[in-house]
């Protein structure tokens, strides 16, 4: 069987039953997917297959046929961030990272069927079911929707180190969700 | 310029969100063989019988493992703190609660390992099981551990004991005691990682191991002592891990990944199942707290009066340690003088308990500022003032003796009631951390007020006259 | 049916490093020849973000540029202890091994410097990667230099470890004192809760979480901001949603697939205002103290608080669920009254389940 992932043809030696998380990460070694449950029950395996995200630990590979499978390995690389991987490191989305892929999936699922600017409302209903337990969602949201209209944070390190002579401030806003 | 201060992305931001972070589960070895175990399916029983010789013969499968197997198989994870050990990595001769490993299988794929579980031939005599904290000392209770059903080595007593002041004089004076019973339950860590190891046996006899540890000393350690080998032959890999809130310290998948990679010579992962995390992994324990405070009718706390019963589970894990640092904060963030607080670690036959973000704390803060806040209801008080009244402040002391050095109980509450726009009366509205004085120093809190410049309070000075 | 608001609120407070002592944090630190820092420390991340917190430290510390600094946790052989990530003490206890280490290069860098310069150390700086004299700042040269000069003129690697380690201390079994703290610091923070309570359905929700958090330093704005946020849903978790047995204490467990254990998804998110104090510890790294685990301690109180407020009663089982909730509003419990006592939830109490009355438990000297 072949599949076709991140734009290449990938071909596989698992039955069609296998699911499309354990061909992804035991066989091709693309693991940005990850098996937070694998009962389709937290997000953390999404992919996008033809656009759409799917849970991919539920997601027999006899069902895909000729569909574009999209991971985060093929949202951006490292040198060459995606805007929504850009504003998720900017703005803090992850912490431990292993609800991270499923999050950024969904989320430009939601961006690249939205016209911009995206609502909370928007988000919140994309990113439903996806679970994190680290972060409060607080700063995913943010960062869905700095993605949607470009607000990047594009600012060097240098940029964001304090001043030399800071004086701790005694109170710092902190952000409302 | 300066780092410190800075919003900074994180300094592995760039791997998370490029899904190129590695986790254990990522980790690929040449070889690799997956580990299952056999779990209890009973909440406290015998073992009669355990004959794994059908699943040792089965195809595909590399290694079975029993308590045998395991070099030091009894080990306590607060051996070093002078808890005695108490729980077996892989049991013998009792269970003593549901999902508790009696043997583990690695072999060259799943439905193998699991195929092979079902061949382990377990014969199990039930015994009765305690799973009601507050029913330990009845007559007839049943015994979970073998230590019986509570914790006995506070050094003679069978529960950690605070005593300070004159609890008998508090409560004669107060004009009136409030009384209520608080029981947070257990919950689960839920990392969205589950638990998971890969041991990787070298060609220098060397052993690596792929950890999802919160603690790789901790578990370094722990794992030498089962395996009874010295540090330098172990090696753990970690350091970056998928959530742990205190649930990745028990080093529940380390040995037995790496007793089955030495006996089968090949790489082992043990990734649990998420319905292994949910039903068998450690939890938050439950926790049973009864709480008397002896008040004035102006609102100054006299004295507290406080027992509580921590759920250990079937096993000891963290429990003392959690329980002590309970009673040491016990008063919250207040000066109380005058104490009387048990606190008992309680067997049960369900899941071992352990730590959890807050652990000992969480369940002081639950069950003292909701009494707190009804205490004031009670006095006809409002709830700010008698916080800011009973607040810390530098001098005072706690229930152990040490000396608050810089408390921020006024500045944190004054800072949450600017926010929220509400108009405290100018005496509260401008209280500081200052030591105590004036209106602030009644008779009763004198004789627990350090000297300036001292740490720790010596018993004598707040015993001898009391906290009158 | 009616929906009722409430609003209620929490002080708390909580110790950093674990509990008595006795938990050491090491770390070391060497030079590369470019005078790039290489940091071996064992603090473990669980997301918390120690590895940039202790970068943050090591960078000004030194006087170098942050990303200067590369940080290895990774393994037991090359890293030096470092208790756990557990009690709070990555930022403080970690956080002062590297410093410490971070220091004692700092030292081997202008010793170094001060012979190649020929100026005594006390008389030179290190800023932003620069060995800079005091006073006359046009002859600064670059840190990398002076590396380059220990590796190849005077046979020395720069380098330095450092440990944090408080002194274990032993507690009383008869009366739980101490000779010596038992803790690195303490921080200290308030909750303030807005609900709104469903009287048919017992619904709590919870609208508005107003917190403020005394975290001594803020090494890093956007990573305490994280603590307090993912700490709030963890919060509302613990005091709305989660349990492990239903109908503890039976050990029937809620379930085992995230749809029937209720881990906050985020349409419970409220609104989220935060408030970061620095009231500065004495010794922790620029006079941090901690707030990973206290994250989650204040919201569960405040909440209580709140739906007494919201239907006047008063549910101290927890989490609040609807089924207690609507229990306690069905019941309408009063406190017993006898003479100056007020006594709540009898129904619960040890006294009441037990055949003794709760002896062994109640009857300690």
């Amino acid at each position: 069987m072949e599949l076709t992932v991140n734009g290449a043809p990938r071909a596989t030696a698992s039955s069609p039953v296998t699911p499309l998380l354990t061909v992804l990460r035991e066989e091709f070694n693309i693991t940005g997917a990850k098996p937070g449950c694998e009962q389709g029950g937290c997000g953390a395996c999404t992919v996008l297959v033809d656009g759409e995200p799917r849970r991919s630990c539920l997601l027999a590979i006899g069902m895909i046929g000729d569909a574009e499978i999209t991971t985060v390995e093929g949202l951006g690389t490292p040198q060459e961030l995606a805007p929504i991987q850009a504003t998720f490191n900017d703005r803090y989305a992850a912490q431990c990272g292993y609800c991270t892929s499923g999050m950024l999936m969904a989320g430009q699922a939601l961006l690249n069927r939205s016209e911009s600017p995206v609502t909370r409302d928007q988000v919140l209903e994309a990113l439903s079911g996806h679970v994190c337990r680290c972060t409060g969602y607080v700063k995913i949201v943010d960062a869905v929707i700095a993605a949607s209209v470009g607000e990047f944070d594009n600012a060097e390190t240098d940029e964001r180190l304090t001043p030399q002579d800071n004086e701790p401030e005694v109170q710092i806003r902190g952000s409302a969700a | 310029m300066k780092a410190v201060g800075a919003r900074l992305p994180r300094y592995d931001g760039i791997g998370h969100v490029t899904g190129r972070t590695m986790y254990v589960d990522d980790v690929k070895a040449p070889g690799l063989l997956q580990a299952k175990a056999l779990r209890s399916p009973h909440h406290h029983a015998s073992i009669v019988r355990l004959d794994t010789s059908k699943a040792e013969k089965l195809r595909g499968v590399r290694a079975v493992i029993t308590h045998k197997d395991v070099p030091r198989n009894v080990v306590g994870l607060l051996e070093p703190q002078g808890v005695p050990a108490d729980e077996p990595q892989l049991a013998s001769d009792v269970v003593r609660y549901r999902g508790q490993p009696v043997a583990a299988v690695a072999a060259e794929d799943v439905e193998t390992a699991m195929e092979a579980l079902n061949l382990i031939d377990v014969e199990y005599e039930e015994r009765p099981a305690l799973f009601d904290i507050r029913l330990a000392f009845e007559p007839d209770a049943p015994q979970p551990h073998e230590w019986g059903t509570v914790y006995p080595h506070f050094g003679s007593h069978n529960h950690r004991r605070v005593r300070k002041g004159d609890i008998a004089w508090a409560f004669e004076r107060a004009d009136v005691i409030v009384s209520g019973v608080y029981r947070p339950q257990a919950i689960e860590h839920v990392p969205m990682e589950t638990q998971a190891s890969l041991a990787v046996p070298e060609p220098d006899g060397r052993l690596t191991i792929y950890s999802c540890t919160q603690a790789m000393y901790f578990s370094l350690s722990i794992v030498a002592t089962h395996l009874q080998l010295p540090m330098n032959r172990i090696k753990l890999i970690g350091g970056t891990v998928g959530g742990g809130f205190g649930g990745k310290v028990d080093s529940a998948s380390e040995t037995i990944a790496s007793l089955l990679a030495l006996k089968s010579q090949r790489p082992v992962k043990w990734r649990w199942t998420r319905e292994e995390e949910f039903l068998v992994s450690s939890t938050r324990a439950a926790w049973h707290i009864e709480l008397s405070d002896a008040v004035t009718s102006d609102g100054w706390i006299l004295g507290r009066r406080m027992t509580t019963l921590h759920d250990s589970g079937a096993y000891a894990r963290m429990s003392p340690y959690g329980l002590t640092k309970h009673a040491f904060h016990h008063t919250g963030a207040y000066t109380i003088p005058n104490l009387k607080f048990d606190g008992f670690v309680v067997f049960t036959n369900r899941v071992p308990t352990t730590a959890m973000r807050g652990f000992g704390v969480t369940s002081v803060s639950m069950a003292t500022e909701t009494h707190m806040t009804r205490t004031a209801e009670i006095l006809g008080l409002d709830p700010w003032e008698i916080r800011l009244k009973n607040a810390n402040r530098i001098g005072d002391t706690t229930g152990n003796l040490v000396v608050m050095q810089d408390p921020s109980t006024v500045p944190v509450t004054l800072a949450a009631a600017d926010r929220v726009g509400l108009e405290l009366a100018s005496e509260y509205r401008e209280m500081t951390s200052d030591r105590r004085t004036a209106d602030l120093l009644p008779d009763h809190l004198v004789a627990q007020q350090a000297p300036e410049g001292a740490h720790v309070l010596s018993r004598e000075s707040t015993v001898d006259g009391g906290g009158r | 049916m009616a929906k009722h608001r409430g609003r209620g609120f929490a002080t708390i407070e909580y110790p950093t490093g674990m509990n008595q002592n006795g938990d050491p944090s090491q770390a070391w630190i060497k030079l590369k020849p470019d005078g790039r820092v290489d940091v071996f420390a064992g603090t473990v991340d669980i997301g918390q973000g120690s590895k940039t917190v202790h970068t943050q430290i090591v960078a000004d510390t030194l006087g170098v540029p942050y990303d200067w600094v590369t940080m290895d946790n990774s393994n037991t052989d090359s890293s030096a202890v470092c208790t756990g990530t557990f009690a709070s003490r990555g930022t403080f206890i970690g956080g002062n091994a590297v410093r410490f280490a971070a220091q004692r290069v700092r030292e081997r860098v202008l010793a170094v410097a001060s012979e190649e310069m020929e100026i005594a150390p006390a008389d030179l700086e290190i800023v932003d990667g620069d060995i800079v004299p005091k006073g006359a700042p046009g002859r600064r040269i670059s840190l990398s230099e002076i590396a380059e000069a220990a590796t190849y003129k005077y046979g020395e690697l720069i380098s330095g470890q450092g440990t944090a380690l408080k002194p274990l201390a032993e507690v009383s079994d008869d009366d739980g004192s101490v000779t010596k703290e038992p803790h690195s610091a303490i921080s200290y923070a308030a909750c303030v809760a807005d609900v709104i309570v469903d009287d048919e359905t017992g619904d709590v929700e919870v609208t508005r979480l107003i917190s403020v958090y005394d975290v001594g330093r803020a090494i890093n704005p956007l990573l305490v901001e994280g603590q307090i946020e993912g700490g709030a849903m963890m919060g509302i978790g613990l005091g709305l949603l989660e349990e492990s047995y239903p109908h503890y204490p039976s050990a029937e467990h809620r379930g085992e697939e995230f749809g029937a254990y209720l881990a906050p998804g985020i349409e419970k998110l409220p609104e989220l205002d935060n408030v970061i104090l620095e009231n500065p510890s004495a010794d922790g790294p620029f006079g941090a103290k901690a707030i990973g685990e206290m994250a989650n301690n204040a919201q569960p109180p405040a909440i209580t608080a709140a739906i007494h407020d919201a239907v006047g009663v008063w549910v101290t089982e927890m989490p609040a669920s609807p089924e207690r909730v609507l229990r306690a509003i069905r019941a309408q419990a009063q406190p017993r009254r006898d003479g100056k006592h007020v006594i709540f939830d009898e129904e619960l109490s040890l006294r009441s389940v037990t055949a003794n009355g709760g002896a062994g438990f109640l009857d300690t000297p």
